[in-house]
C-alpha cells in the first residue's frame, strides 16, 4: 500500500506549523471578546442585573403608594422620586425591567422555536414549503401593533397575549432565516457527498445542514430581542400589555406622558433603561455578525 | 495621448516601441491575515515592460502574480498595501501618487480586464451604456461621437453587427462575447498597457482560443502593451513574447517565452513545464508533478521559497534568498546553482507507463439516461432544462472511462445520476446486471457501498465543522459498517492509503491545503470499499504541480483495489493520459466514444475536433525537450 504515495510531501506532519490549527476559540466567544461585543455585553448585563436584583436595589414595593404624590428625585428614600400616585420610581423602573425581561425571554425563544419548526416542515416537501411560506406571508402582512391589537381584542390585555404576540411576530422572521439557510446548505457539495456516502436525509439535516445554517439564527436572536423590547414597550404604552398595577417600562412611560413638561425625570428612567438594553443587544448582534462573516 | 485620441484605431503610436513604459523596482506587498499577522504576498519583485510588449506573469495560486499586477496599477484589494519599492510609469512613481492622480492613470494609461466576464457587467445596462460610461469618463466627444466610437470598439473586439448589438443587455451575449465587451471597455481609454488577469480561466477551451487571438491581434494593431496573468503555460506560450515566472511571491525566472519554455533555467519553471499534461502523451502514462506543497505566505522562508521542493537544492539555497541574475541570452533566473549549470535541466522524464489492470466485465451500465431540471413553480409550469438526453455508457471493472466536455455539457449531472445523488428522469441504470434505476431501501444501500464519488471542489465538499476522522468515517457509520474501534482503524488505514498521516483524523479540514483536502475526499469515497469511483473534475480546482499527485494516486488505487473509475474533466490532455476509453459530451449527449488514443488522434465528431484544436499546447516543440 505504501506504493500509493508518490508525493510524500502531502503528509501533514511536514506542513508549516501555521497550518496546525491552534485551539481556536469558538467564534461566538471570540465575538463577545471584541470591544464591540464587550460593550454590548456590559450594557445588557447592567440592565439584566438591575432587573434581577430589583428587590435588593430598591427597598420599596413598586406598587405601594407613599402618599407623596409626584416627588422630585432625591426625596428621602426615593432616589428617582415618586410617580403621580406616590410610588417609588426607581423601584417601578427596576421591577419594570424584570417584567419586561420575563416576557421577552419567554416570547422570543418561543417564536424562534416555532419558526424553526415551520422551517423544517417547509424543508421537508415543496407543497409544505408553499403552505408554510403563505402562513409566514400572512403573519408578516400585519404590522406588529395591529397584530397586538387583534390578539388582545380576542384574549384581553395581560401577560400571556404579549408573549403570544411577540412569539407570533418572530415566527416568520426565524422561519425564513432558517429555511433560506437550509436551502443554501442543502446544495453544498459536502451534503451531496454525505448522501452519496449513504447518509440518510434526517442525519444529513442534523449533522451537516443545521449546524452550518445556525449562525445567522444566533445573530437574529440578539436582534429579535431588541425588537421584542420595543414591541412589549409599545403594547404596555398603549395599555394592551401587562395589566397595571404591575410595572413595565412601557406603562411607566405611558404614565409619565402628562407630566413630561413638569417632571421629565419621570420619563427619563424607563427611556434610559430601554435605550441601554436595545443598544447593548444591538452591539452584541453586530459583534456576532461580524465574527461569523469572517 | 492627445494625438492618439482621435487617431484611427490601427494608428501608430508616437513613442518608440523600445522605450521603457512600466518599471517595477523591488516591489513588496503585504496583506493582513485573518489572525492579524502580516502576510507577505509579493517580495522584492522587479521587472520592466516596454511599449507594445507582451509580457506574461505565470505562477500557481498564491504565487503573487495577480497581486503584483494589481499593485502596479495601485488597485490592491482589501488590506493589501505596498510596503516597499516603486512602480514607474514613464518615469513617474505611482506608489507615491495620490488617488486623484491615479484615477487619471487608470483606464487612460492602464486598462484592466478580469477573470469572470459573467459578473463584471451590470445586467441592467446595455453594452452601449457600459462603453459610453467609460468614454464619458475620459471626456470623449459628444453623445453621437461616443456612440459611434462605442460601435467601433465593439467591432474592433470582433462582435458582429456592432451598431445593433450596442442596445443589447449583457444576458444576450455569451461568456466569450462578454469578455470581448470588457476588453472593449478596457481599450476605450486607449491605454498604453492592458493588464489581463486570467482573462480566459472562466471560459471554455474553444472560446479561450478566440479571446487569446483577439488579445494578440489587438496588441499588434493598436500597439497596446499586454500584461497577461495566467496559471496556464499553454496560454502563455501562444500569446506572449516574454514571460515572468513567479513562485512564493518572488520572480524566479524572466526571459523571452521561447527560451524560457524550451530551456528553463529555474528548477521550478522546469517542474511546472513538466507537470503540464500533454495532449500528445498517450493513454496510460503517468503525470509528472512537483513533490510537496506550495509555501505558506504567512511564514516566509529564509532562503529560496522553492528549496523545500527542489531536487537541485544546495545548502546555500535554504539560508540566503537568491537574487535574479542575468544569464546568457537575456534570461534572468533567481537560482544561484543555475548560473553554474551548463547542461539544460532535464526535460520531462520519459513517460512512465501506468501499470493498469486489464478491464474485466461490465460493472455499471447506463441506457438512455434522461435528466430534466424542472422549471420553477409548484407544478413546474415554466420550461425545464434537459441536462441529459439519452446518454448510454458502460463501465468495466478496473477500467477508467474519461468523460470530457465543456461547461454545461451535462458531465457533472451525469456523474451525480450515476452515483444516485440525483434521480434520473428516464432510462435504466444497471449495477452488475441488476436494475438499480429505482432502488429499494436495501438496494440503495448496496449501491452506496459499491458506487462512490469524488467531488470537484476540495473546499466545498468537506463539512467545515467536522474533523477529518469524522468526515472519512461518515459513510461507515451511515452504512453501519464496523464498530467504533474497527472504524477508527479503517480511517487510519484509509488516510495512509491516500498519502496522509493518520494523525490528520483529529484535525479540521481547514488545516489542510487544497491537494490534501482532495485526498481526504478520496479517503471518504474509498471508505465503504466501492467497486466504482466517480470522479467529478477531481483536479480542476488544483494547481498543475499538485494535479499529478491526485491523478497518479487514483491510478495507483485503481491498480491496487481494482476500481472502475469514471474520470470527468474538461482538460482533454489529462483525460487522455488516465483513461482507457473517452466519451465526449456536448449539450447533454455523448457525441463520441472510443479508446482514449483513438478519440484524440482520429476524432470523428466535428465537436471533438474543435475541442482538440482549441486545447493549447504549452511548449513550442523544440529540440532538447522530450515531449
Amino acid at each position: 500500500m505504501t506504493t500509493t504515495t508518490p508525493t510524500a510531501g502531502a503528509v501533514p506532519g511536514t506542513a508549516p506549523a501555521a497550518r496546525k490549527a491552534p485551539a481556536r476559540r469558538h467564534p461566538y466567544l471570540a465575538a463577545l471578546r471584541t470591544p464591540r461585543g464587550l460593550t454590548g455585553l456590559a450594557l445588557v448585563a447592567l440592565i439584566v442585573l438591575g432587573g434581577l436584583f430589583a428587590p435588593l436595589l430598591s427597598g420599596h414595593d413598586p406598587t405601594a403608594q407613599s402618599g407623596l404624590g409626584l416627588a422630585a428625585p432625591g426625596t428621602a428614600g426615593h432616589p428617582l422620586g415618586t410617580d403621580d400616585l406616590g410610588r417609588d420610581l426607581l423601584g417601578r423602573v427596576l421591577y419594570g425591567i424584570r417584567t419586561d425581561l420575563g416576557v421577552i425571554a419567554l416570547a422570543v425563544p418561543l417564536g424562534a422555536l416555532l419558526g424553526c419548526l415551520f422551517a423544517l416542515l417547509a424543508a421537508a416537501h415543496p407543497v409544505a414549503d408553499t403552505a408554510v411560506q403563505r402562513v409566514f406571508d400572512l403573519i408578516l402582512a400585519f404590522p406588529g401593533l395591529i397584530l397586538a391589537l387583534a390578539v388582545t381584542a380576542v384574549l384581553g390585555p395581560g401577560r400571556l397575549p404579549v408573549i403570544l404576540v411577540i412569539a407570533l411576530a418572530e415566527i416568520p422572521v426565524f422561519g425564513r432565516q432558517l429555511r433560506g439557510g437550509i436551502l443554501v446548505q442543502r446544495e453544498r457539495e459536502y451534503v451531496v457527498a454525505a448522501r452519496v456516502g449513504g447518509t440518510s436525509s434526517s442525519r444529513a439535516l442534523v449533522r451537516h445542514i443545521l449546524p452550518n445554517a445556525a449562525d445567522p439564527l444566533v445573530v437574529q436572536l440578539a436582534l429579535s430581542l431588541t425588537v421584542a423590547v420595543f414591541l412589549e414597550g409599545a403594547m404596555s404604552f398603549l395599555g394592551v400589555g401587562v395589566r397595571p398595577p404591575e410595572p413595565t417600562l412601557g406603562s411607566v412611560l405611558n404614565q409619565s406622558m402628562p407630566y413630561l413638561a413638569d417632571a421629565p425625570q419621570f420619563a427619563a428612567g424607563p427611556l434610559l433603561a430601554v435605550t441601554v438594553l436595545v443598544l447593548g443587544l444591538s452591539l452584541v448582534a453586530d459583534a456576532l455578525n461580524r465574527e461569523i462573516r469572517r | 495621448m492627445t494625438t492618439t485620441r482621435t487617431s484611427p484605431l490601427a494608428g501608430e503610436r508616437a513613442a518608440g516601441v523600445d522605450a521603457e513604459l512600466l518599471e517595477v523596482r523591488d516591489l513588496s506587498v503585504e496583506f493582513t491575515g485573518a489572525d492579524g499577522r502580516p502576510v507577505r504576498a509579493v517580495r522584492d519583485v522587479s521587472f520592466t515592460l516596454r511599449r507594445g510588449e507582451t509580457l506574461a506573469i505565470v505562477g500557481e495560486s498564491g504565487s503573487g502574480k495577480s497581486t503584483t499586477a494589481f499593485a502596479a496599477a495601485r488597485m490592491l484589494p482589501g488590506t493589501g498595501r505596498v510596503t516597499g519599492g516603486s512602480v514607474l510609469l514613464d518615469g513617474e512613481d505611482l506608489v507615491a501618487a495620490d488617488e486623484r492622480h491615479l484615477r487619471t492613470v487608470r483606464g487612460a494609461r492602464i486598462g484592466m480586464i478580469f477573470q469572470d466576464p459573467m459578473t463584471s457587467l451590470n445586467p441592467v445596462l446595455t453594452a452601449g451604456r457600459h462603453l459610453d460610461e467609460v468614454l464619458r469618463a475620459h471626456g470623449y466627444g459628444d453623445r453621437a461621437a461616443r456612440r459611434a466610437r462605442a460601435a467601433e470598439l465593439l467591432g474592433l473586439v470582433g462582435i458582429p453587427d456592432p451598431e445593433r448589438r450596442l442596445d443589447d443587455h449583457p444576458h444576450r451575449f455569451s461568456g466569450g462575447q462578454r469578455q470581448r465587451i470588457l476588453i472593449a471597455m478596457a481599450l476605450a481609454g486607449e491605454p498604453d498597457v492592458l493588464i489581463a488577469d486570467e482573462p480566459t480561466t472562466a471560459l471554455d477551451a474553444t472560446v479561450q482560443d478566440q479571446i487569446l487571438n483577439l488579445l494578440t491581434d489587438l496588441n499588434r494593431r493598436t500597439g497596446t502593451a499586454l500584461v497577461l496573468i495566467s496559471h496556464n503555460m499553454g496560454v502563455v506560450a501562444r500569446t506572449c513574447a516574454r514571460v515572468l515566472v513567479m513562485y512564493g511571491g518572488s520572480v524566479v525566472e524572466d526571459g523571452p517565452t521561447d527560451r524560457v519554455l524550451t530551456r528553463p533555467r529555474h528548477p521550478y519553471t522546469a517542474g511546472l513545464l513538466a507537470a503540464v499534461p500533454r495532449l500528445s502523451a498517450p493513454s496510460g502514462t503517468r503525470l509528472t508533478g512537483i513533490p510537496g506543497s506550495p509555501p505558506d505566505p504567512a511564514r516566509p522562508t529564509e532562503g529560496c521559497a522553492f528549496a523545500e521542493r527542489c531536487a537541485f537544492a544546495e545548502d546555500g539555497c535554504r539560508t540566503a534568498r537568491p537574487r535574479l541574475v542575468t544569464l546568457d541570452d537575456g534570461v534572468r533566473a533567481a537560482c544561484p546553482p543555475a548560473a553554474a549549470r551548463t547542461e539544460p535541466l532535464s526535460g520531462p522524464a520519459a513517460p512512465e507507463r501506468i501499470d493498469r489492470p486489464t478491464p474485466g466485465g461490465t460493472v455499471l451500465a447506463a441506457e438512455n439516461i434522461r435528466k430534466v431540471y424542472r422549471g420553477r413553480g409548484l407544478t413546474g409550469r415554466t420550461k425545464g432544462f434537459t441536462a441529459l438526453d439519452g446518454v448510454s455508457l458502460t463501465l468495466a471493472a478496473g477500467e477508467t472511462l474519461g468523460i470530457v466536455g465543456e461547461s454545461g455539457s451535462g458531465k457533472s449531472t451525469l456523474a451525480r445520476v450515476l452515483a444516485h445523488a440525483h434521480p434520473s428522469d428516464g432510462g435504466t441504470l444497471r449495477l452488475r446486471g441488476q436494475d438499480i434505476t429505482r432502488p429499494s431501501r436495501t438496494e440503495l444501500r448496496e449501491v452506496r457501498r459499491a458506487v462512490q464519488m469524488v467531488f470537484q471542489d476540495p473546499y466545498a465538499s468537506l463539512n467545515p465543522r467536522m474533523t477529518v476522522g469524522q468526515v472519512v468515517a461518515e459513510p461507515l457509520i451511515s452504512l453501519g459498517l464496523g464498530d467504533r474501534r474497527a472504524r477508527e482503524q479503517r480511517v487510519a488505514e484509509l488516510l495512509r492509503q491516500v498519502g496522509l498521516d493518520p494523525s490528520a483524523a483529529g484535525r479540521h479540514p481547514r488545516a489542510f491545503s487544497g491537494g490534501q483536502r482532495q485526498r481526504i475526499g478520496i479517503a471518504r469515497a474509498l471508505a465503504p470499499e466501492p467497486t466504482v469511483l466517480i470522479c467529478d473534475e477531481p483536479v480542476s480546482a488544483l494547481d498543475v504541480s499538485l494535479q499529478a499527485g491526485i491523478v497518479n494516486l487514483l491510478g495507483d488505487l485503481q491498480r491496487d483495489l481494482g476500481l472502475a473509475l469514471v474520470f470527468i474533466a474538461h482538460d482533454l490532455a489529462v483525460v487522455r493520459q488516465v483513461s482507457h476509453r473517452i466519451a465526449v459530451m456536448h449539450n447533454g449527449r455523448i457525441v463520441e466514444t472510443g479508446s482514449a488514443d483513438e478519440v484524440c488522434e482520429n476524432p470523428r465528431d466535428p465537436y471533438t475536433r474543435a475541442l482538440l484544436a482549441a486545447a493549447p499546447e504549452p511548449v513550442p516543440v523544440a529540440p532538447g525537450v522530450v515531449v
